[in-house]
């Protein structure tokens, strides 16, 4: 008997108990305003959300953010401003030195200010090695909850997504939080589309 | 209504005048009461320290003493939770276990069963509320601070009916005092370590005295107190409702 | 009358700064996670529902893990089954040894601390880096995790200052925590570039899609599997979960739980290795599935491995993870060492007062405390119950068991009162070490109800 089979028979074997899959039918928090919830739990979480205005091109907005920025890399046809495409780079360490990388952020989540992000990329490494992540998403895209956001999510053929929430952050060291931990110092979603 | 009334062994002996406040309290409201003899102990010190068959004995014993009553009432909240919940375990198949039902902390019975809505005591001091683990997160004497419920505490209630009383409750408001039982003398430094800051978050209340509803909790906290030289009072808060009796 | 973790505590108190700091630090945690918790007014029914869905998927386990391997194979992820931890450092070692790979960085893993892999490895001639901030000042220190998710919050800054003055070539005498985490994210990131493999544990594993779950702050987890071409996992097998929306229920619980957060920075799913590159699952039993079989602790599987327990827990909090014998401390510690070798670890039950706030915190609701209390009972049996709380039971069940001897005791009780102080507070008196003992009343309460005083 190999190992798989020699584990789930020691399982079957085992179980001495037999329970049934609850209904996952919980009232999960709504928000009035599940924007402005959004906005306030990016900016607890340290990170800056901007509402796009009409007469805002994102490309300046990026500019006054990070106005040190010399490495802009995104695959974004509407970043203009972007000096390097993460699509082309022979390997992902070449994304190394990345100031600002500007991505799609496809789901936003009210109650903890994460935004999903299936990767649309070559590389996912632009997500995390970046300085700072710039990410664009759409207003009408904010949900409410967790539950509202698993249940909408989809996957890009390359097999990853991953909800960030703010910028990387640890508190290992006394409990003093020090934001920009291994990946991205700063995050700005910025909004789109809000009417 | 039949009250047998079981006075726990340290009571007995350290704290007479808790189960003899709680004797006259119980009169007082007109409760037919009686204090069995022969009665000694719950069980809960060898329990806790991983002898509960030998309280297997005593639990027998604590049936047959309590039997015929309509309720046990104890003022001691570790001893009623501990007969509550165990003796089921401890006399599967040896004793039908009746006493389960019938315990009652006198906290619990004064507000849940004879809801007590007047007092005739006057105690004019500042008290802060030692809120025992067994009677919070066991009895439901009060919210537990992890849970997200309603906040209530049965002992606020009841001390509110004693007029004079300033009722206040120390910061981690029921965090361990560190008693455990077995637990004091085996990890006697942890034990006085959080004894003693529980003691001092009680006296940075300013309250003159500390009051729960458990006694064993009282007897550690005193002890450290006069160690310490710490200048605060204990009391029962049967002993405070049954002020001026 | 005193345990290993006894004795362990003990010398931690006697340092009060160190021991302060470490009380303060953790309860702070605990107190981020009653805001959190507090704020959301469904989440009682979340941790009812976390435990539903646990207990489900634990006792239909075989039918979870079969979906998820072949999920998972159906996406080119290769699944290897570890019975135990042995054959799962082997298993790890043989796909390095495959893709020549020398350098492997590491997210964090409690159940690779289990399996010792990383001594395993080191022996073999791999470089093992561990990335999250807390376990690679360990790692250099060459100590253990005192915390399952706070490794290193005995520590003090000027401690980690020095240490990285030593090794990483800081500052002397900085010991900011933003600059030594800038130090950190230099060092690191030239592991990143570099390694050959990355390893990661796993928060959960979706049954229904093959999905990895990795929630981290740092994002080390995924600096280490964005850049190396091959990612392996570590996953306990009572990690699988069912579906998406079981694990909205648990992402909701987790970071709340474990350090007041509503999330951690990034909660990232893994499905399929990158193009060009291999992914590796190595499920690992190492005792879970005989844990199934045992009645009273076969609850702990649903351990989210959050340390919400340990920072509730009032004992740990004034004693630290090093007092326990187990690698995990605390309440859930307590009953994962009992269920490894019940002879090897007793010593950390005496570490608890039972005062049941780790069973209102623990976002699965295991009943931890109970369980702690039912191998307090099953102590004696393997004698490994300490022979002076046997016989003060002992002494206890005759004198509560005679009603005779008990009130002749009650009697000449206050005698003690009125012995010397040099006879009464001895080094055999436990309880004279830091307190009073009580005063015995002149008359006890059955005595005075006999005389009819009482009335």
């Amino acid at each position: 008997m190999n190992s798989k089979e020699s584990i789930l028979s020691n399982i079957r074997k085992n179980s001495c108990a037999d329970y049934e899959m609850p209904d996952i039918a919980v009232a999960a928090v709504r928000y009035d305003d599940s924007l402005q919830q959004f906005i306030d739990m990016t900016k607890t979480v340290g990170g800056n959300a901007h509402v796009v205005q009409v007469d805002e091109d994102i490309n300046d907005l990026i500019r006054s953010y990070y106005p040190e920025a010399v490495n802009i890399v995104s695959n974004l046809p509407e970043v203009t401003i972007a000096t390097g495409n993460p699509d082309v780079v022979a390997k992902p360490q070449d994304l190394d030195g990345t100031d600002v990388a500007v991505v799609r952020g496809e789901i936003g989540v009210a109650e903890n200010g994460c935004v999903w992000i299936p990767q649309a990329v070559k590389e996912k490494a632009v997500y995390f090695i970046a300085e700072y992540l710039v990410i664009l998403l759409s207003a009408d895209k904010i949900v409410n909850n967790m539950h509202e956001a698993y249940d909408m999510l989809q996957f890009s053929d390359y097999g990853f997504g991953t909800f960030i929430s703010g910028p990387s952050k640890t508190a290992d060291i006394e409990q003093a939080l020090v934001v920009g931990a291994q990946s991205a110092c700063g995050v700005t979603v910025l909004i789109l589309n809000h009417r | 209504m039949r009250i047998g009334l079981f006075v726990p062994c340290y009571v007995d002996a350290v704290f007479p005048e808790v189960g003899v406040a709680t004797y006259k309290l119980l009169k007082y409201l007109g409760v037919n009461v009686d204090y069995p003899m022969q009665q000694t102990c719950c069980g809960q010190p060898m329990a806790n320290a991983g002898f509960e068959q030998k309280a297997v004995p005593l639990a027998a014993h604590f049936e047959d003493i309590f039997q015929g009553y309509d309720y046990v009432v104890a003022p001691s909240a570790s001893c009623a939770a501990f007969v509550k919940l165990n003796y089921p375990r401890l006399l599967e198949g040896k004793h039908v276990c009746q006493t389960s039902d019938k315990m009652m902390d006198v906290c619990e019975f004064l507000h849940d069963v004879l809801k007590v809505e007047k007092l005739p005591g006057v105690f004019p001091h500042k008290v802060s509320i030692h809120n025992s683990c067994h009677g919070v997160r066991e009895l439901h004497l009060s919210s537990p601070s992890e849970l997200n419920i309603p906040r209530f505490s049965k002992m606020r209630d009841l001390l509110s009916l004693v007029e004079g009383v300033t009722v206040v409750e120390p910061e981690r408001v029921d965090e361990c005092c560190g008693f455990g039982g077995m637990f004091s003398i085996e990890e006697p430094e942890v034990s006085v370590q959080m004894g003693t800051e529980k003691l001092d978050s009680h006296i940075a209340t300013g309250a003159e005295y500390i009051t729960g509803p458990d006694s064993s909790c009282l007897m550690h906290l005193q002890g450290i107190a006069r160690r310490q030289n710490k200048p605060i009072e204990f009391i029962h808060v049967v002993q405070i409702l049954a002020a001026g009796l | 009358m005193s345990t290993k973790h006894t004795k362990a505590a003990s010398a931690f108190l006697s340092n009060k700064s160190r021991a302060q700091f470490l009380n303060q630090s953790i309860w702070y945690v605990r107190e981020k996670r009653d805001k959190v918790a507090m704020q959301l007014a469904e989440w009682e029914e979340l941790r009812e529902l976390s435990s539903s869905i646990k207990r489900h998927t634990v006792t239909h386990l075989d039918t979870y893990l079969e979906q998820f391997a072949s999920r998972a194979e159906a996406n080119g992820v290769i699944v290897h089954w570890a019975k135990d931890a042995d054959e799962h450092n082997k298993i790890v070692y043989d796909i390095l040894q495959q893709h020549g790979a020398k350098k492997l960085v590491k997210s964090k893993s409690m159940l690779t601390e289990e399996c010792h892999l990383n001594n395993y490895l080191i022996n073999k001639g791999i470089d093992v880096v561990e990335t999250d901030l807390g376990e690679r000042i360990l790692q250099l220190m060459q100590v253990a995790p005192s915390h399952i998710v706070m490794p290193a919050i005995h520590l003090k800054r000027q401690q980690v200052g020095k240490l990285f003055e030593d090794k990483l070539g800081s500052e002397p005498g900085n010991s900011d925590p933003t600059y030594l985490t800038r130090v950190a994210r230099l060092h690191l990131r030239n592991e990143f570039m570099t390694a050959d493999a990355g390893l990661t544990g796993a928060n959960f594993g979706v049954a229904a899609t093959g999905d990895v779950v990795v929630c981290t702050n740092e994002g080390n987890a995924d600096m280490s599997t964005s850049l190396p071409p091959l990612h392996i996992v570590s996953m306990g097998i009572e990690k699988v979960i069912p579906d998406y929306r079981s694990l909205a229920v648990f992402t909701r619980l987790l970071a709340r739980s474990a350090t007041g957060q509503p999330s951690t920075t990034y909660t990232s799913h893994f499905r399929k290795a990158r193009p060009g590159c291999e992914m590796h699952i190595v499920l690992v039993d190492n005792g879970r599935s005989d844990i199934l079989a045992n009645p009273q602790h076969w609850e702990t599987l649903k351990c989210l491995r959050c340390g919400a327990c340990m920072n509730t827990c009032p004992v740990y909090r004034r004693s630290g993870g090093y007092s326990y014998t187990y690698f995990i401390p605390g309440p859930i510690g307590i009953n994962l060492g009992m269920l490894r070798s019940p002879r090897a670890y007793s010593d950390n039950v005496s570490a608890c007062s039972l005062c049941c706030s780790c069973d209102n915190v623990c976002p699965a609701k295991i009943n931890l405390s109970e369980q702690i209390y039912s191998w307090r009972q099953g102590l004696d049996a393997i004698h490994k119950a300490d022979p002076m709380k046997k016989i003060i039971s002992s002494g206890l069940k005759y004198l509560y068991g005679h009603p005779t001897f008990y009130y002749m005791g009650l009697k000449y009780a206050p005698l003690i009162n009125r012995l010397p102080r040099n006879i009464l507070y001895n080094r055999l008196n436990a309880w004279g070490k830091g307190r009073e003992l009580p005063t015995f009343a002149r008359k006890s309460f059955s005595e005075m109800w006999k005389k009819g005083i009482v009335r």
